[in-house]
């Protein structure tokens, strides 16, 4: 009998900060919809700062900044949003338009880099795994009946291929952890030909541009490439996205 | 003779030879050293420019570092290697360690190569070797190669900028006759910093031309450059080029043919690098002075166009400002042009927008006017820095007179913030963001551990592995002993056996010695059978002790005393403690016979 009320207990007790988040959730979205986004985008922020992460509320965050003029902080947190959700039509059409309003090139990735973002890096290690639970299944399987034993090693040659195609889609995403991804958010970013103050100006970045880094200097300067232009850049105008 | 006397004269002897062989191999050594000697010679002795001579430091019976040999002003001397040979003829062995230089001349004349000193084990010795370069026999005139060939740097700017292309020009001249294969490259010379980007060099097949009453062939290579700072540019770049000119140690293939000459290798090509002058060049940098505010980096010389368009739009709708910069310069490095703000008037970042055109760069800058008071755009200053002329040239366009409606009580939508840039763009987009997102039925943390970083998930994960690995061993077991009878039989021995020691300790329960016996020996036939894959009447002492030597004695005891209990030929007193007994040397012996490997 103690044990279950104790059980009780601790279901209740971790139901009420979800229950706060609700609260909070809701009124950012009441505040949104009345056209008090500094408001919303405050509520949203706290939600963030308590720990949540969740892709609706990175989005609905990003929606609010977006609307309140912050463009830079939007983008930052659709990115973020982005990472979570990747075929997530809204995120998509939402991030476009922020960098559009921005003025700034949204990156190009090729074909590939486009096919094995389709999933997330959580997604892609779910289909690993899932691929090699068949795998080491059908080969039992084969094991286990001799009738059909080609019939099934053949088939577990899919397995191995999606194994082998998660393995390429995770890496695409792990090197954002290598290369990551920041987000113009103060102005006058002038990219230099050097990681020197003082050196050739190269080129201007827009605020709220997605920028990628290339390297790291020492001295608080990072190369970053953008529109297929590689410049050096100081810390300060830029923040990172990536994990 | 005492025992003392025989030992003492003994330990003498001992001692002589002992001294005889520590003489005999100081001798010995003292011979060797005395064999050793170091040899200097060149091959050929005389030669043309442009041929080469192989010059040979030979270590004989001894072993030698390569020598330093001094420099010589008109030859160059380039160590090629190390090898060594060693000899056995008439039981005596002779080695020898030769190091190789390549002598090139560069000037006609008579050379001494040396005094090289060669250390070597056993003392010291100084060498020298003599040469002799004359002139080309087709080209008498030529006293040095750089007479032959060389290079010369020059450019069409005197003085340039910093960031302003200029020209540099290395004209390579090769003495008409000379054959080279038109394969030029730069080992250095240039400065190692401050120009930018990678020199990408045009060959120009040359023209024919007269110096001195020799006709040379000239070929240009040619290149621009911008450096990225100001200051003094040394330039003496270094060409390479391949000659070819025919083996020194022919072979005589009876063709005089020049394609078989090629063909059968008689022709060979010989790298030179040639001789040029400097080039110094003083890069000057853009003056501080009466830089105006407009000045974005251009250095050149540039034209500035600008549109604007829309010219009539409500007030919060964008209007874009395309502008042009097209010239001779760094065109790549400069930054928009910035343009006048107000209240009335917002701007954003302008942006590179694509040219075809590789003289030219375009940015496009959205402006929006917040109210109906916005009459025109601002002008646009555009400063450059003319190399032509040196001074700093500002091109103004506009003011751009624009109309702007007023609207009512309309809140500027989100479209009023889309750059006109890709307005084309808004109509597949829509004209605001997507809504939000609905509450979430899962609230995830930042700092939750993944599903894939828990432990437990890295508890689960070699489950299937092992699983596999467990079916493929128990069926590979399986099929082992289908296609493997004797195995089979062997794996099955120790189990038959026992169902028939069950029934006859049941038996001696009983106190029934006939079956007692009679299940015992159905175990031992059972064992045996199976262990040794026999057919079931070929089961008997002298099968099984000529494949179970080693336990022959404990076998054969208990197959006579098993036989003759149960034949009666020998009876026991039938007791329990006999048939205990039996029993236990029966599984003792089954157990030892289990654990041997037959």
């Amino acid at each position: 009998m103690k044990t279950i009320f104790a059980v009780i207990a601790a279901l209740f007790l971790a139901s009420l900060p979800a229950a706060a988040f609700e609260k909070d959730f809701i009124e950012a979205q009441t505040a949104y919809d009345e056209g008090r986004y500094s408001d919303a985008s405050m509520l949203y922020a706290d939600m963030v700062s308590n720990g949540v992460d969740n892709v609706a509320l990175q989005y609905n965050l990003a929606n609010a900044l977006f609307k309140g003029g912050d463009l830079p902080e939007a983008i930052w947190h659709y990115r973020k949003a982005y990472y979570a959700a990747p075929r997530d039509p809204d995120i998509g059409a939402n991030m476009h338009f922020a960098l559009n309003a921005a003025g700034a090139i949204e990156p190009a990735p090729s074909l590939i880099q486009r096919s094995l973002a389709t999933l997330s890096q959580n997604e892609w290690i779910v289909v690993a795994v899932g691929a090699y639970a068949a795998m080491a299944l059908l080969l039992i399987l084969a094991l286990l009946i001799p009738a059909a034993k080609r019939n099934l090693s053949k088939l577990s040659l899919l397995p191995v291929a999606l194994i082998l195609l998660s393995a390429a889609g995770w890496w695409q995403w792990k090197q954002l952890e290598i290369h990551p991804e920041w987000v113009v958010v103060n102005s006058g970013a002038t990219t230099l030909y050097g990681p020197v103050t003082g050196s050739t100006a190269h080129f201007k970045v827009p605020l709220g541009a997605l920028v990628r880094q290339k390297s790291v200097d020492p001295k608080g300067w990072i190369e970053i490439e953008y529109d297929g232009t590689r410049g050096w850049l100081e810390r300060k105008y830029i923040k990172r996205v990536s994990p | 003779m005492n025992l003392a006397g025989i030992k003492s004269k003994s330990t003498a002897r001992t001692l002589r030879n002992s001294i005889f062989l520590v003489l005999c191999s100081i001798f010995a050594s003292a011979l060797a050293s005395l064999a050793a000697d170091v040899k200097m010679s060149i091959e050929p002795q005389l030669i043309s420019l442009l041929d080469r001579a192989v010059l040979k430091i030979e270590f004989l019976d001894t072993k030698g570092k390569a020598a330093d040999i001094p420099e010589i002003e008109g030859l160059k001397i380039q160590y090629q290697g190390q090898s060594s040979q060693t000899q056995i003829v008439n039981f005596k062995t002779s080695s020898k360690v030769v190091h190789t230089y390549l002598v090139t001349p560069a000037k006609v004349g008579d050379f001494t190569i040396g005094p090289v000193r060669c250390q070597y084990n056993g003392g010291e010795k100084v060498l020298t070797a003599k040469l002799r370069v004359i002139k080309k026999a087709d080209d008498p005139e030529a006293q040095q190669i750089s007479e032959m060939m060389f290079s010369r740097i020059s450019s069409e700017r005197t003085a340039p900028y910093v960031h302003e292309p200029f020209q540099l020009m290395v004209d390579v001249y090769v003495r008409d006759g000379i054959q080279i294969d038109g394969n030029f490259s730069l080992r250095g010379g240039m400065p190692e910093s401050g120009l930018e980007g990678e020199l990408d060099w045009n060959v120009s097949r040359g023209r024919r031309e007269e110096r001195e009453g020799t006709i040379f062939n000239v070929f240009r290579l040619s290149t621009t450059v911008k450096t990225l700072t100001a200051g003094t540019f040394e330039f003496q770049p270094e060409v390479q080029v391949n000659v070819i000119v025919p083996r020194q140690k022919r072979r005589s293939y009876g063709f005089d043919d020049p394609f078989f000459g090629d063909f059968f290798g008689r022709q060979e090509s010989r790298p030179y690098v040639l001789e040029c002058n400097t080039l110094e060049m003083e890069v000057l940098g853009v003056p501080m002075e009466g830089r105006p505010d407009s000045f974005t980096g251009g250095v050149g010389e540039f034209n500035f166009q600008v549109e604007v368009g829309p010219t009539a739009v409500k007030a919060g709708e964008p209007v874009t400002v395309k502008m042009r910069i097209a010239g001779q310069g760094n065109i790549t490095q400069i930054i928009p042009p910035d343009l006048e703000t107000n209240h009335d008037l917002k701007l954003y970042d302008a942006r590179s927008a694509p040219s075809k055109n590789p003289g030219e760069v375009r940015f496009e800058q959205v402006v929006i006017p917040t109210s109906d008071t916005v009459k025109e755009i601002p002008a646009i200053s555009f400063s450059y820095f003319n190399t032509k002329t040196s001074d700093f040239r500002t091109i103004t366009k506009g003011p751009f007179p624009i109309s702007v409606e007023a609207i009512p009580e309309q809140v500027a939508q989100v479209i009023a913030t889309i750059p006109s840039a890709v307005m084309q763009e808004t109509e597949i987009l829509g004209r605001d963001i997507v809504y939000l997102k609905p509450l979430p039925k899962k609230w995830t943390l930042a700092d939750a551990t993944p599903w894939h970083r828990s432990r437990l998930f890295f508890m689960l994960l070699p489950i299937p592995a092992l699983l596999l690995i467990i079916v493929a061993f128990a069926t590979g077991r399986k099929n082992r002993l289908a296609n493997n009878v004797a195995l089979a039989r062997r794996q099955q021995a120790p189990k038959a056996a026992r169902r028939s020691v069950q029934q006859a300790e049941k038996a001696m329960h009983k106190k029934n010695d006939e079956a007692f016996y009679e299940a015992l020996w159905n175990a031992l036939a059972d064992y045996f059978g199976n262990r040794l894959n026999l057919p079931p009447g070929d089961v008997n002492l002298q099968t099984v002790l000529k494949r179970v030597p080693k336990e022959a004695e404990a076998i054969e005891k208990l197959f006579t005393t098993i036989e003759q209990r149960r034949y009666g030929i020998e009876a026991g007193d039938g007791s329990k403690h006999e048939m205990k007994a039996l029993l236990k040397q029966f599984n003792s012996t089954l157990h030892k016979c289990e654990r041997m490997k037959l």
